[in-house]
């Protein structure tokens, strides 16, 4: 499919990653320059490097990742030419499907070539894939791609409506995936594709429930069975590291601060409007002078407030610790005295607030995830079902399959 | 423009129809739902308790996946299940009170009737015929009731088909903890994200009861290598693997080395495989040396062939610390090599996250976790079910890239440039700094790193 080799030549189809939401594909080309927001780099350049180096642009405006193309890249880098398939459902119906090395598949329709690259991958060069397109510029654009990436051995695309007009082969693949507005109307026609000589299997891909209904009627009929229907997702977590939580400690010093600054205030203005009254009524502005708080406290209710406060502020914080214990005693003391002064409050909150921070020990920065706001919520119902191969089951009425056959000898029971 | 039969001439002729052998690990599905595991073996008696017991010859040659009905211990194929479409009735279940007794047939009556060899449909015609209330039951009620006694009567079983699919499901089923709550979304995704192809060669961790294994091996399909890292001495039992049934091409491309004899440092402590003498004492020595020798290369080859790197992926589903592996292992890989790491717990994913994003070694890793939803489908019946796998585990994915210091960040070039225009802007003279190449970049490898981190935001 793609170069294994471990440096890149001339001609490859590399993968420039640039960022994560800008990756795209570049076939190397001698004499070809790529530019791009993150600097200018030449074709030449890239020859011989090894995949996944980094490149530096030759204008020093940023670097490139070169990387070797994976199924599961071209999804991420491929020209849309209609709405794609991404990695849970390809993924989800490679696995149900049974899509292993040497298998037989069939595809309709091709689409922008997602499922087809990840398939022709999986099934290697012993396995075949016949793709299918109704689309005819879709087609021939699917085609010369397939080319391009060395895949013509392995898959073979044909241009037509499979509904209307069935497939090129009987009797021959394993499984058939159908993604198409109608798929009901393909169903018998992949049953006639899928071998008789062994379980076979389909998958129908379509986005509303009322598609799902009329398939699984349509499988029904045909004669399918275990049908079942799944939604696959992906759920991407966006990870952040964070630098610890903030402490309600940390809150409750802050808030103690605060409350102990405004009470200072309130004692200042009323220590400011008791001598304003005092001396006299004219000296405007006169409250804010720092020297006013020198004016002993001679409210009586003051100190008892006070009091009342830190002592509530205490309780709050019994769990803490024996340093700032400590602390809080020498604040709660200096406090207690009752002609002590407003702004000396304020310094005793003040001080405990670093030592505080400083002595938490939970202060480990701590990796977070959670899901992105928006993600994709669905794609498309993946409807399963089986073909058991007729020549080993006996016929009945109720199953309207063509095993117009032999009458089915009992060969189970007497199979040595 | 290809028209016709295609290329179907390039295909290789019918390969052989894969059948159930003597000496496969079979997965029986029993009426109850119940699985039962067991491995075949010639001219025995299979019993599956209360729903009979059959010649194990009789399934020898069969192909997977059919079902059938035990008659005298012989085996009879059954015709597939079809969707039954069920008629709309008006019926409710208004005057249906439950606790009442509705049905006079007794336990002990039913083992009489079951030991006399009174078929199972007879005996459940016989339960609906002396209900009390089974016409008064809705239509898709009575199809509930008779799937119910079928479930608990009949003597039939279906062979599971051994895909990576089923296999993985029966696990997940039994025991999701040994699978390390890798659901069949989860491994698709892993297998898929690890691009594993025949021919390529991998390395894996796989602490998961070998079910990673088994999905490379399978994926492989007798091409290419698979390198497993263990912690245990001899080669570690993979169970997932044995359910596969490969054969044997498909696993003889599997090695195990140890975290003793995977380390460069390490010389293995071997027993000497030549006798100390010189010479054999007899020739159970001599066999017995000989097969020393081989096991003794064998380890020799597959540790000159990990460290000789170069691999193509790695997969890790490990308990041990998922880092540590990386640092270890990521020596190996190839450059622009797929590495996958799942594990059960978000905590562990994302802490390997922000750990491997500040190496530029690992390119843009990213966390994610599969979703998978099943339905009931059933004519005029279908939603999602009631009861579903909760986790499928965490996913992480990375690409081991070649870092080089020297490429300079598009965000370095913006801060030299703007550095160069202050500097320029203050004094008249020009200023070196913008050619000087000897200058070491600003900010090393960071404009992924920024963009990672703003469209997380």
């Amino acid at each position: 499919m793609w170069s294994t080799a471990r440096t890149v030549a001339e001609g490859d189809l590399v993968i420039v990653w640039l960022t994560r939401d800008v990756i795209q594909p570049l076939v190397i080309t001698s004499g070809k320059e790529l530019n791009t927001k993150f600097g200018y780099y030449r074709h030449e350049d890239l020859i011989g490097v090894p995949y996944g180096s980094k490149i530096g642009s030759r204008n020093g405006k940023g670097f490139i990742h070169l990387l070797r193309p994976t199924p599961e890249l071209w999804t991420l880098a491929l020209p849309h030419r209609t709405q794609i398939l991404y990695l849970a459902d390809i993924a989800f119906v490679t696995s149900w499907l049974d899509i292993k090395p040497g298998s037989r598949v069939i595809e309709a329709g091709t689409g922008s070539g997602s499922f087809s690259h990840s398939t022709a991958r999986t099934i290697g060069p012993t396995g075949h894939l016949w793709s299918y397109e109704f689309h005819e510029t879709r087609a021939s654009k699917a085609k010369e791609e397939f080319t391009r990436h060395g895949m013509s051995d392995t898959v073979t695309l044909t241009h037509r409506n499979v509904c209307k007009d069935g497939f090129t082969v009987t009797d021959t693949v394993d499984a058939v995936f159908l993604d198409l507005p109608a798929p009901w109307e393909a169903i018998p026609h992949a049953k006639t594709a899928l071998r008789k000589d062994r379980i076979t299997r389909i998958c129908c891909f379509s986005p509303c429930m009322e598609q799902v209904q009329r398939t699984v009627t349509a499988l029904n009929d045909a004669g399918f069975t275990e049908i079942t229907m799944y939604e696959s997702l992906i759920r991407p977590h966006q990870v952040e590291t964070l630098d610890s939580l903030p402490s309600i400690r940390v809150a409750n010093v802050q808030l103690k601060e605060s409350e102990a600054r405004r009470e200072a205030k309130r004692l200042r203005q009323i220590a400011s409007a008791h001598r304003d009254g005092l001396t006299s009524s004219s000296s405007g502005g006169g409250k804010r002078k720092r020297g006013d708080d020198t004016t002993p406290i001679t409210d009586l209710q003051q100190p008892k407030a006070e009091n009342s406060t830190l002592e509530v502020a205490e309780d709050r914080i019994p769990e803490k610790r024996m340093k700032t214990e400590q602390e809080e005693n020498v604040e709660i003391s200096n406090s207690q005295t009752p002609l002590s002064k407003a702004e000396d409050i304020v310094i005793a909150v003040d001080s405990i607030t670093p030592n505080d921070s400083s002595s938490s020990e939970s202060h480990q920065p701590i990796n977070v995830s959670k899901a992105f706001p928006e993600v994709r919520g669905h794609t498309s119902y993946l409807t399963f079902a089986v073909l058991l191969p007729p020549n080993y089951i006996p016929s009945t009425t109720t199953s309207a399959a063509v095993t117009s056959t032999e009458a089915t000898p009992e060969v189970d029971t007497t199979t040595s | 423009m290809d028209v016709g039969e295609g290329s179907s001439k390039n295909v290789t002729e019918s390969s052989e129809i894969p059948t159930i052998q003597v000496g496969h690990t079979l997965l029986l599905r029993l009426p109850s739902n119940e699985i039962k595991t067991l491995r075949l073996e010639k001219d025995s008696s299979i019993s599956l308790g209360k729903f009979g017991s059959f010649f194990s010859n009789e399934l020898v040659g069969q192909p997977y996946g059919l079902s059938y009905n035990i008659v005298d211990k012989k085996l009879k194929v059954l015709p597939p299940k079809t969707l039954q479409e069920v008629e709309d009735t008006d019926a409710t279940n208004e005057l249906i009170s439950d606790g009442q007794a509705v049905q006079p047939l007794k336990t002990d009556e039913i083992e009489k009737l079951k030991k006399s060899g009174v078929a199972a449909e007879e005996i459940i015609k016989m339960q609906i015929e002396q209900h009390a209330n089974f016409s008064l039951k809705t239509e898709y009620s009575k199809e509930k009731y008779k799937k119910r006694k079928e479930a608990k009567f009949s003597k039939s079983f279906s062979v599971v088909v051994p895909t990576l699919f089923n296999v993985c499901e029966y696990w997940f089923n039994k025991d999701s903890s040994r699978l390390r709550d890798i659901r069949i979304d989860s491994l698709s995704q892993i297998l898929n994200l690890a691009s594993i192809r025949p021919g390529g060669r991998y390395l894996a961790v796989d602490d998961a009861s070998g079910i990673v294994v088994a999905g490379i091996l399978e994926r492989l399909g007798g091409r290419g290598r698979l390198i497993t890292i263990c912690d245990v001495e001899s080669p570690p039992a993979y169970p997932c693997v044995t359910h596969m049934n490969f054969k044997k091409e498909t696993t003889a491309l599997l090695s195990s080395l140890n975290w003793a004899t995977a380390d460069e440092e390490y010389t293995p402590i071997v027993p000497p495989s030549e006798p100390a003498s010189g010479k054999y004492r007899s020739d159970a020595q001599k066999s017995r040396m000989n097969k020393r020798k081989m096991l003794n290369t064998a380890l020799n080859k597959t540790r000159e062939e990990l460290f000789a790197g170069e691999f193509d992926g790695l997969i890790v589903a490990s308990q041990y610390e998922p880092f540590e592996i990386l640092e270890k292992l990521t020596a190996y890989l190839a450059g622009s090599a797929s590495i996958v790491v799942h594990g059960p717990n978000v905590q562990i994913v994302t802490n390997l996250q922000a750990r491997l994003r500040e190496i530029p070694t690992y390119l843009a890793p990213a966390v994610s976790e599969p979703w998978l939803r099943r339905y009931q489908i059933l004519p005029m019946r279908t939603h999602p079910m009631m009861n579903t796998s909760g986790s499928g585990g965490f996913i992480l994915h990375t690409i081991k890239v070649y870092d080089d210091p020297k490429a300079s960040s598009v965000v370095a070039h913006r801060l030299k440039v703007k550095k160069a225009r202050v500097e320029s802007d203050m004094s008249t003279t020009p200023t070196p700094s913008l050619q000087d190449s000897s200058e070491p970049p600003v900010v090393e490898s960071k404009p992924v790193d920024i963009k990672v981190s703003s469209c997380e935001e």
